[in-house]
């Protein structure tokens, strides 16, 4: 068995497709930036087509918990027809850390090589998922609070995936001692560019180059890919949103979010924000 | 001999857990596959043996439901027959429309079942759900039809106007009927055009018809569990030439459709294509 998965994990909207682009370049290591449909190498745990092919049954014809028996097996046959190439694979995922029906986690350790973790104040979260998914900002706060909260798992679409509240959504990760993980603040990623992705970079044991870090860091600039994705769109943006890479703005919650919601969100998270120091030692919101 | 659906009830049950295969060809945790030798276990539902294409073993596992022992049965399991028979099976669903012999292939999810539903109420004819097998000559390829029921979501009866009768659930757990049986093709029937269905992220239906080996890639990964053809590389090879005299048979062409869309502007893409 190979350690060769990193798993590229977070809640949604919290910097993790932005750095998939810039993985995309930093390994392309061209001159000019790559296109967003470079985003294919490092697709989604959750995708049902792949789940299909690599098991030979139908997704939508599974309960749930029934496709979460599966799934460990499908990540251990990904790395396993790897196996002999060398090759990482970079799965994005947005699940939580958790065990199914059979006591089974569903991101075997055996394969995994290490987890990077991106997290992002859940009060800009709420926002930018809100807006990403056409949906009323009440119904965001609630499922930020909510432990049985989950994406997906319908008709049609990508799998279920369990992601819990925002806090328990980074407990999980955190806690669980099997798969060696880092963790990134998006607020950092803008804010301390070149560090914070360079630390990236050393985590996951890539060959470190200045220049050629700077290079991914420009040619997946935030307003360059809201330009391609105007130019060309984007495979992964809803058809119900208007567009994926929105804002990306820092405190951008307090134009959309009423005291009340900032209070229960703060409220619920408070350690975990705390922590993450989204809140200070004086208790008050940093952002 | 194995008769199309395959009936639960003939099969017997088997009480023991059954063997899975010795040194397979392919091998995964719930599934091995050789050239005539097949095992397949769902979790929480059953295990299936099938071998030379027409011999099956089930066992159930505790609490499973025969409609979910069915389910599997007349999916993933037939496919292994088919496959074991050599009647090369795509993963769509066909009918025949103002004498054309038509198949919609795509990934579970698409919409293959509802556009054939769509087609049904207008002037269509149904021949299979969800996986058609054909057969091939160097003049002309023929759908051969294996009464399978179309498979509709609560939201698609819906959305085309089927009042649901009490109709059959596939599971118990799942929103999701069969269609009572309509009048099915029992003859083979002459296959024309297939067309596959995508999703994208516009709001535009896009045809392209494809050709060369545009044409041949697409078929090939329209064929009905394509990993099982990991551990039968004969059946692998025979394939390879079947879909090269059907790429010369018949026409391709590719649908991308938004990813929500009417089920009857579907349909009409498909017609106005058809039209041509």
């Amino acid at each position: 068995m190979n350690k060769n998965i990193v798993w590229l994990v977070s809640y949604p909207k919290s910097g993790n497709t932005w750095f998939r682009m810039f993985l995309a370049n930093y390994m392309k290591n061209t001159q000019h930036p790559v296109s967003l449909d470079e985003i294919e190498s490092t697709p989604i745990s959750s995708d049902p087509i792949c789940f299909e092919e690599l098991t030979g049954l139908n997704p939508f014809e599974l309960t749930p918990d029934e496709v979460d028996l599966f799934r460990p097996e499908v990540y251990q046959v990904i790395s396993q027809e790897t196996e002999n190439t060398g090759k990482i694979n970079y799965k994005k995922t947005h699940d939580a850390y958790t065990l199914n029906n059979n006591g089974v986690p569903l991101f075997p350790e055996g394969i995994s090589r290490c987890a990077i973790y991106f997290i992002r104040n859940p009060l800009d979260v709420c926002v930018s998922y809100a807006k990403h998914s056409a949906v009323k900002m009440e119904k965001m706060v609630y499922l930020l609070l909510n432990d049985d909260s989950h994406l997906a798992g319908n008709k049609t679409g990508q799998l279920r995936q369990k992601v819990l509240s925002w806090k328990n959504h980074i407990k999980s990760w955190h806690e669980q001692t099997l798969i060696p993980i880092h963790i990134v603040r998006y607020e950092d990623m803008q804010q301390n560019t070149i560090k914070t992705f360079g630390s990236i970079v050393n985590f996951l044991e890539l060959e470190f180059n200045e220049a050629r870090l700077e290079r991914a860091i420009v040619n997946s600039d935030f307003k360059l890919l809201q330009k391609m994705e105007k130019e060309k769109g984007f495979k992964e943006k809803p058809q119900i949103s208007k567009n994926f890479f929105r804002k990306g703005k820092i405190g951008n919650y307090r134009e959309y979010l009423s005291e009340e919601q900032i209070q229960r969100i703060v409220e619920y998270n408070y350690d975990t924000m705390k922590e993450f120091e989204y809140i200070d030692e004086q208790g008050k919101l940093t952002v | 001999m194995v008769y199309f659906p395959i009936d639960i009830d003939c099969i017997e049950y088997s009480s023991d857990e059954l063997e899975s295969l010795t040194n397979p060809l392919f091998s995964r945790p719930h599934l091995q596959v050789d050239e005539q030798e097949f095992f397949l276990r769902v979790y929480n539902v059953a295990s299936y043996r099938v071998r030379n294409g027409n011999q099956v073993d089930i066992h159930p596992y505790k609490d499973a439901d025969v409609s979910s022992v069915n389910l599997f049965l007349n999916g993933s399991v037939l496919g292994a027959i088919l496959h074991q028979q050599c009647l090369l099976p795509f993963h769509g669903s066909s009918f025949e429309y103002k004498g054309k012999g038509i198949i919609i292939c795509g990934h579970s999810g698409t919409g293959k079942s509802s556009v054939t539903a769509a087609f049904c109420q207008n002037g269509g004819r149904f021949i299979n759900d969800d996986i058609t097998p054909v057969r091939n000559s160097a003049s002309a390829t023929t759908i051969i039809p294996i009464k399978t029921r179309i498979k509709l979501w609560d939201d698609s009866l819906c959305k085309l106007k089927i009042e649901n009768d009490n109709f059959d659930k596939i599971r118990p757990a799942l929103d999701k009927f069969y269609l009572p049986t309509q009048e099915t093709f029992r003859a083979e029937q002459h296959l024309d055009h297939i067309f596959v269905l995508c999703k994208h992220q516009t709001n535009e239906f896009v045809a392209n018809e494809l050709s060369g080996m545009e044409k041949y890639n697409i078929l090939r990964n329209q064929i009905y569990r394509k990993v099982y053809l990991k551990g039968m590389p004969e059946t692998g090879k025979l394939y390879f030439k079947q879909l090269l005299q059907l790429a010369g048979n018949i026409k391709v062409t590719k649908i991308l459709r938004p990813q929500i869309c009417d089920i009857y502007d579907t349909m009409n893409c498909i017609k106005k294509d058809l039209d041509k």
